[in-house]
């Protein structure tokens, strides 16, 4: 077999998600103690890891102090990982796991909903989300991302769900796993993923309604 | 607009790519034929695509310097805890070696108090020998402490009255026959009465006793005068039984039995007023009939030893006069 015939049976590998050989090397090597390895695993799923927690549990400085927490929980307990899932599905739920355990503990984002609720948005925000919402209309996504106003909506009404609706919503529409993965992240049935995501996006409709 | 939770599992399945080719197929009929079900479509649809369009935020810039500087201090923290935890562990180790050592010695005193019991040579108690004349060394304190403890001397008068005297006079001189008593009584023959002064053992007395039980019947009255020096006056019971009497003399002390002769005497008494006496006499008489006075007897393979004088049972004097009146 051919270098790039290796190199194609590698890639397609990665893209499913199962095996990526770069991690494979990153997390031998991490465990003989090579830190510009370790620093290497860090740098490639931090933003992930820190974007989706912050998503969950919506304050920059515990998001922060969660990611870090997250991979040092990671490279601990790398001697562990066996390798049964992906490292991508491992780390993320890690991640998951101790920013839900968070959320329960810390009563903090139950007054952050309750500020959230006191939130007067002004006639041009309503306006757009109007517009965003009518039956006619056809968004473009990455207008709406250029959208201060509505992406500030779009996080508020997203706080307003349960933590377990929140994480499945983040889990597929911003870090765009398919729903196996996130079972396998969350540690639940392929069908739970299912209902849970489909409760949780008729909420959100109910909440983004409700606003205007 | 109603919203079907099914139909919503399914659309959302649908927008996010995750429905076989053959439910695909279903949700582009139903999204063909329905308005409604195509508008809800388009509402999850924007729903998704708000949260997605949300930007992506950056992690700190120092987060991989954060985690190694946080790695490094609990590797320091783990070595000072692991430290803490050789120590403890080695305090914990001595205490436990400590613990078991003393536990040890415990068990080996147990053992040894045991093994010391079982092992260890008794002191054989004093064995009594009886020798005739002679009394063993080790004999004479404990009979004395023993004879301390029972010494009494009892006194009384026993007047029983009679219209067949001579029967019963012949019964009590065949009696006094039959259990060696003719060294310890002096009978007086006075007209119609006769006295049998008798000064013998307890053991004389109650063998003396059981035999009189089997003619009490034949007695019109009996009484017993117990003296004692507690009372100052003779305690008197009227229509004594034979058993009553045995009961009264056989008392450990002459208190006990002053206190034994007032109770019988009471209850004597009371019975003697009770109305219906004679049916109470007659039931009396059929359980005195049932109940006769036990007679000592010799068991087992016990061999009789000859007493020397001046024992204890000596000491255990009886006096009684038994007083037989004749008359109608």
């Amino acid at each position: 077999m051919t270098e790039a015939a290796n190199m194609d049976i590698h890639h397609r590998r990665a893209s499913n998600g199962h095996i990526n050989i770069d991690d494979v090397v990153l997390i031998e090597q991490c465990r003989q103690g090579d830190s510009v390895a370790m620093e290497h695993l860090i740098l490639k799923y931090q933003n992930r890891i820190y974007n989706v927690i912050l998503k969950i549990c919506a304050d920059p400085d515990d998001a922060a102090e969660l990611t870090q927490e997250t991979f040092v929980k990671i490279i601990e307990n790398l001697n562990k990982f066996e390798g049964r899932s992906s490292f991508y599905t491992w780390a993320f739920r890690i991640a998951v796991n101790l920013t839900l355990n968070y959320c329960r503990r810390n009563v903090k984002l139950g007054f952050k909903s309750l500020d959230a609720e006191l939130v007067q948005h002004n006639s041009q925000a309503k306006w757009l989300l109007r517009q965003f919402l009518s039956d006619d209309s056809s968004p473009d996504p990455a207008a709406v991302a250029q959208n201060k106003e509505l992406c500030e909506i779009a996080l508020e009404s997203l706080m307003k769900l349960d933590d377990a609706q929140r994480a499945v919503v983040v889990l597929r529409d911003i870090e765009g796993m398919n729903y196996a993965r996130i079972a396998e992240v969350l540690d639940i049935e392929l069908g739970t993923v299912r209902s849970r995501l489909s409760r949780a996006r008729s909420k959100l409709r109910q909440i983004l309604e409700a606003i205007l | 607009m109603k919203v079907d939770p099914e139909i919503d599992e399914l659309l959302n399945c649908f927008i996010d790519g995750e429905l076989t080719t053959r439910e695909q197929a279903e949700v582009q009929r139903l999204l063909a034929h329905d308005a409604k079900i195509e508008q809800r479509l388009q509402q999850l649809q924007k729903c998704k695509m708000l949260v997605g369009s949300l930007p992506a935020a950056e992690a700190p810039v120092e987060m991989a310097e954060q985690v190694k500087a946080s790695l490094e201090r609990r590797t320091l923290l783990g070595e000072q805890s692991l430290v803490f935890a050789e120590r403890s562990g080695a305090r914990h180790l001595l205490v436990r070696k400590v613990l078991a050592a003393a536990a040890m010695i415990g068990l080996v005193a147990v053992l040894a108090t045991t093994i010391y019991t079982i092992v260890a040579p008794q002191e054989a108690p004093p064995v009594p020998v009886a020798m005739e004349g002679q009394t063993p060394p080790g004999e004479i304190e404990a009979v004395e402490s023993r004879s301390g403890a029972m010494e009494m001397e009892f006194h009384g008068r026993l007047e029983l009255k009679t219209s067949d005297l001579i029967a019963v006079d012949a019964f009590i001189n065949r009696t006094i026959k039959d259990n060696s008593l003719s060294g310890a009584i002096s009978p007086a023959r006075q007209q119609e009465k006769s006295v049998y002064s008798l000064s013998c053992s307890r053991e004389g007395l109650n063998l003396l006793l059981a035999d009189l039980g089997g003619i009490w019947e034949k007695f019109d009255s009996a009484t017993l005068f117990v003296e004692t020096e507690v009372f100052g006056r003779p305690v008197v019971v009227d229509a004594v039984t034979a058993m009553q009497v045995a009961e009264i003399v056989n008392q450990e002390s002459l208190q006990r039995c002053a206190e034994v002769a007032k109770d019988f005497a009471l209850l004597n008494n009371i019975a003697q007023r009770l109305p219906g006496r004679e049916i109470l006499a007659a039931i009396d008489d059929r359980s005195r009939s049932l109940i006769t006075l036990p007679k000592p007897v010799l068991t087992g393979n016990q061999k009789t030893t000859v007493k020397p004088t001046g024992h204890a049972e000596d000491k255990q004097k009886m006096h009684l006069n038994i007083v037989v009146v004749g008359g109608e």
